[in-house]
């Protein structure tokens, strides 16, 4: 799985885009995810699976100052 | 505190609040310059837009132009706004009207022209 | 101190009369102009070519300076003007964010043309009184005040010998003695700096709001490159402007229907999200601190570290829940829905000359705790506070303060300055007690306050000189560049965000590019081209706010809930389209994004010409210290040890083990400095500006900037 365009060495099966943002301390509120090119609500990170060859995009919408 | 407050399954859309309103406020008929707003949301299913009196006006006014008075009725003072209208981004109820030919919103002041106005009783001023 | 006595000791040195102009579309086309040496006040004409190329703000700021001063002037000099301007679109009360005046003149830090923005009424006053923009020049001899009557049509330079110089009383005390009654004081606004701008290189300007319910006088500052400090050296206590009769179509818009959509379409934005992403009302910029320490960003113990295990002690929850008064509205100009200006009420002093009092302070900014708390290694709220208090009492810059703090206390725990040096302060991180001690020695012009008060540049070279400090050691644990103080974010692994300090106009702040998470986190510019083209559009993006006389905040620190379906969602698509529209609606001007960037090119590149003009502004110049880039320290490098082994390994081809930490240290120093020059020469080819740095002739002349004295300097740098 890939996160961000960069290899994402914790995946295992059953992982969902929540079990990434936390592993990841992703803890900033604005987030922008697409699975494959494919926008995923806020509502979806909990019960959406990733798959071994997924491709995970979490943009964090910060641009300071 | 005196208030307008409505009942939605009485309105028929006739739209005579809204006429009466704008001819209160600004001496011309037109919906766009009422207070009250009635809106067809489906076949004989109308929604009323009424301000409640709640305040959070108040609250966002940046030059204290919005106050309550004794009755418990938000008025605006018309001199001191600076035309912001924040107040009518924040209404929680769509209530503080705007409308481009003025530079100040306006709102209800539970007058009670409407009520007299209405055929059905949709609308009814209540103090409490 | 009674105000009636200070009054009656003014003494009138000169008056002008005027007819006030309405505005039209946005502009009067009329500037105001003051000479304190020789008290002359005159009304000039804006040229219809300045207004077409400058558009307002800090471009009519710009040019105005340009003209003011020669190639060899010095910030002390009587010709350095200091240009307070808005712009086109400032004063709509409408939109949020759109009160902001831009404050330009000759740095006393970097020597180049600083601009700063800052909030408050006295943009929109001033606009409303008649005048695009104020250019003061010249020095006055013993304290004066300028006064503006905008209804009157009266300017007035007076002495005024007995108010108080720092912010919290003058501005009250002018405040007071300008306005007719307690209605009255909303209509005043005032310009001050404060008895630590006299003092040293970072002084502020703090520009006053009347907030009617808390009923003060509230300070917003123009924070960066030591304006105050300039105006303190001219002689200027304070600077009123006062303007009744407020409305929402003052700038007499060719639109007004746009710009109330517009505006009551972001108000709503503002009422159902702000809630849901950055609780901008609740504790503005401040939401991040904790934030920044998530992600290793939060700036630890002068710049080596990105987190604390403190910080939670000064996370944002403690304000809000401990000291914030809420206080609606906490807006710095009409019509902010946004409201980020925090306040604290009944704060009582500790320490200082106000010991005891109890006092309204103006924040807390993100900056503040992160500079004057985490990078001194002080996590206690009200520390940060009490320092916030007096930097802004005082007139100066809570982020020059804050990084210069957290240098010199590197330098005395490494012993490269000692207490003999600092006249027995101990200035080690944490010691809270020793940096106000410091903060009120720059009130006093005494100690070692005088020497950290000429900013870490001056600082740096006299470590060098007198006392013997290792320069290389010392250069790169500086973080300054162009003399001007970092703010408050690690960028050491975001190398976009290493340009976006080092390749500015101005120096290293964040008023022109934030790209650290759209780098290293997002990893959504990963090559040299991508992080170019960043590096171009968000200057010339953000750079357009301060033509128009708008905050960036309102931009970006809300979205709209369907901006993460758009194109590009960094860009935030329908904001921009709102400032479209705005422009639209004052103007009558129809102009798309393109226009929109090009109108800050031309002015951002003029700049650039100004800078290389006054001896700055080239490749040399755009160097960054390399406590900005990588570790320097050991201890830097082993607190991430991991990550820097494993892009040893993966980026540089270099095998870590076995390696001493020195050779590492080397090693991918070598490497990142690479990336630097790579990433310069990247962004000098976007800019349209040769390896060097100089915008070429055909840059120019695209723009329509080939003006025969920009091409003269730049010509001399062509090779």
């Amino acid at each position: 799985m890939r996160l961000n365009d960069r290899e994402f060495e914790h995946w295992k099966e059953g992982l969902t885009i929540q079990d990434v943002i936390d592993i990841m301390r992703f803890v900033y509120p604005r987030l922008v995810i697409k699975v494959n090119g494919k926008l995923i609500k806020k509502e979806e990170y909990s019960s959406f699976v990733l798959q071994e060859n997924d491709d995970l995009k979490i943009y964090h919408l910060l641009a300071g100052g | 505190m005196k208030r307008l407050v409505k009942d939605e399954n009485l309105c028929i859309g006739c739209g005579k609040c809204e006429e009466v309103c704008s001819n209160a406020f600004f001496r011309e008929s037109n919906a766009a310059k009422s207070c009250v707003r009635v809106q067809e949301i489906e076949e004989n299913k109308h929604k009323l837009t009424i301000c409640n009196q709640c305040g959070k006006c108040i609250e966002v006014c940046p030059v204290q132009a919005l106050t309550r008075d004794s009755k418990g009725i938000i008025r605006l003072n018309k001199k001191d706004c600076v035309g912001c209208f924040m107040c009518v981004g924040f209404c929680p109820d769509n209530a503080m009207m705007q409308h481009d030919d003025y530079i100040e919103p306006f709102k209800c002041i539970a007058c009670g022209l409407c009520v007299k106005s209405c055929p059905t009783g949709a609308l009814k001023i209540v103090e409490d | 101190m009674d105000i009636l006595k200070m009054k009656n000791s003014h003494k009138l040195l000169s008056e002008f009369i005027y007819e006030p102009k309405a505005l039209y579309r946005g502009y009067t086309d009329k500037t105001l102009y003051i000479n304190i040496s020789d008290n002359t006040i005159k009304e000039k004409d804006v040229p219809q070519k300045m207004k077409e190329k400058f558009i307002g703000g800090k471009g009519y700021g710009l040019r105005y300076l340009w003209d003011a001063v020669s190639p060899t002037t010095k910030w002390n000099d009587p010709e350095n003007e200091i240009v307070v301007a808005v712009g086109p679109v400032g004063g709509i009360t409408q939109y949020a964010g759109t009160g902001k005046s831009l404050i330009v003149s000759i740095s006393p830090l970097t020597d180049i043309p600083i601009d700063s923005n800052v909030g408050g009424y006295f943009g929109p006053f001033l606009k409303f009184s008649g005048w695009d923009a104020l250019e003061v020049q010249g020095k006055a001899e013993k304290d004066v005040i300028i006064v503006i009557d905008g209804n009157k049509g009266i300017v007035r330079i007076e002495e005024a010998p007995l108010e108080d110089v720092d912010a919290h009383l003058l501005g009250e005390q002018l405040t007071e003695m300008y306005a007719e009654n307690e209605a009255d004081k909303r209509n005043i606004s005032v310009i001050t700096a404060g008895t630590a701008a006299e003092n040293t290189n970072i002084g502020v300007l703090n520009f006053t709001f009347y907030d009617v319910r808390r009923k003060v006088s509230r300070l917003k500052q123009a924070g960066r490159g030591g304006i105050g400090t300039v105006f303190r050296n001219k002689r200027i206590k304070g600077i009123v402007c006062k303007f009744k009769g407020v409305k929402g179509d003052l700038n007499h818009p060719y639109d007004q229907s746009i710009i109330n959509k517009t505006g009551i379409k972001y108000h709503k934005e503002i009422a159902q999200n702000d809630h849901l992403q950055n609780n901008m009302r609740k504790i503005g910029t401040a939401n991040i601190i904790e934030i920044m320490d998530e992600y290793d960003l939060l700036p630890v113990h002068n710049f080596q570290y990105g987190k604390h295990p403190d910080t939670y002690k000064i996370k944002s929850t403690v304000f809000i829940e401990k000291y914030c008064t809420q206080n609606m509205p906490d807006g710095c100009w009409y019509g902010c829905s946004m409201s980020c200006a925090k306040a604290v009420d009944n704060f009582k002093l500790k320490t200082g000359p106000y010991k005891g009092q109890n006092v309204c302070v103006d924040g807390p900014e993100y900056e503040n705790a992160a500079g004057l708390g985490a990078n001194c290694g002080i996590f206690d709220p009200e520390v940060i506070l009490e320092l916030n208090f007096y930097c802004d009492t005082y007139g100066i810059d809570t982020i020059s303060y804050g990084t210069l703090t957290a240098f010199v206390m590197e330098c005395y725990e490494r012993g490269i300055i000692n207490k003999d040096i600092t006249e027995g302060l101990e200035l080690n991180f944490g010691n809270a007690e020793a940096s106000l001690e410091l903060i009120h020695q720059m009130s006093r012009g005494e100690g070692f306050g005088k020497i950290a008060g000429m900013g870490i540049h001056k600082m740096k070279k006299l470590f060098v000189e007198k006392y013997g400090a290792d320069k290389d050691f010392l250069y790169d644990i500086a973080c300054e560049q162009k003399g001007l103080e970092y703010s408050e974010y690690l960028c050491k692994e975001s190398l976009a965000q290493q340009g976006g300090y080092g390749l500015t106009n101005k120096g290293p702040q964040h008023d022109e590019a934030w790209l650290i998470f759209m780098d290293m986190v997002n990893n959504q510019i990963p090559t040299f081209e991508d992080k170019a083209e960043a590096l171009h559009y968000y200057p010339m993006f953000r750079t357009w706010f301060g033509l128009l006389g708008l905050c960036k905040l309102p931009w970006n620190d809300i979205t709209p809930p369907n901006n993460s379906e758009t194109d590009e969602p960094a860009k935030v698509p329908e904001h921009v389209n709102n400032y479209l529209d705005l422009y639209y609606g004052v103007t009558g001007n129809r102009i798309d994004n393109n226009e929109m960037i090009r109108q800050s090119e031309r002015v951002y590149n003029f700049q650039r010409v100004f800078n290389i003009r006054m001896g700055k502004g080239l490749r040399i110049n755009d160097a960054t210290p390399y406590r900005s880039m990588g570790p320097v320290t050991k201890e830097e490098y082993e607190s991430r040890q991991e990550r820097y082994d494993k892009q040893l390994r993966e980026l540089v081809g270099f095998n870590p083990e076995g390696k001493t930490i020195e050779e590492k240290i080397k090693t991918l120093r070598a490497y990142r400095e690479d990336q630097y020059e790579k990433l310069t020469d990247a962004v000098y080819k976007r800019r349209g500006w040769t390896m060097n740095g100089v915008p070429t002739p055909e840059k120019l002349r695209d723009l329509g900037m080939d003006l025969p004295e920009l091409l003269e300097v730049v010509e001399k740098h062509l090779n």
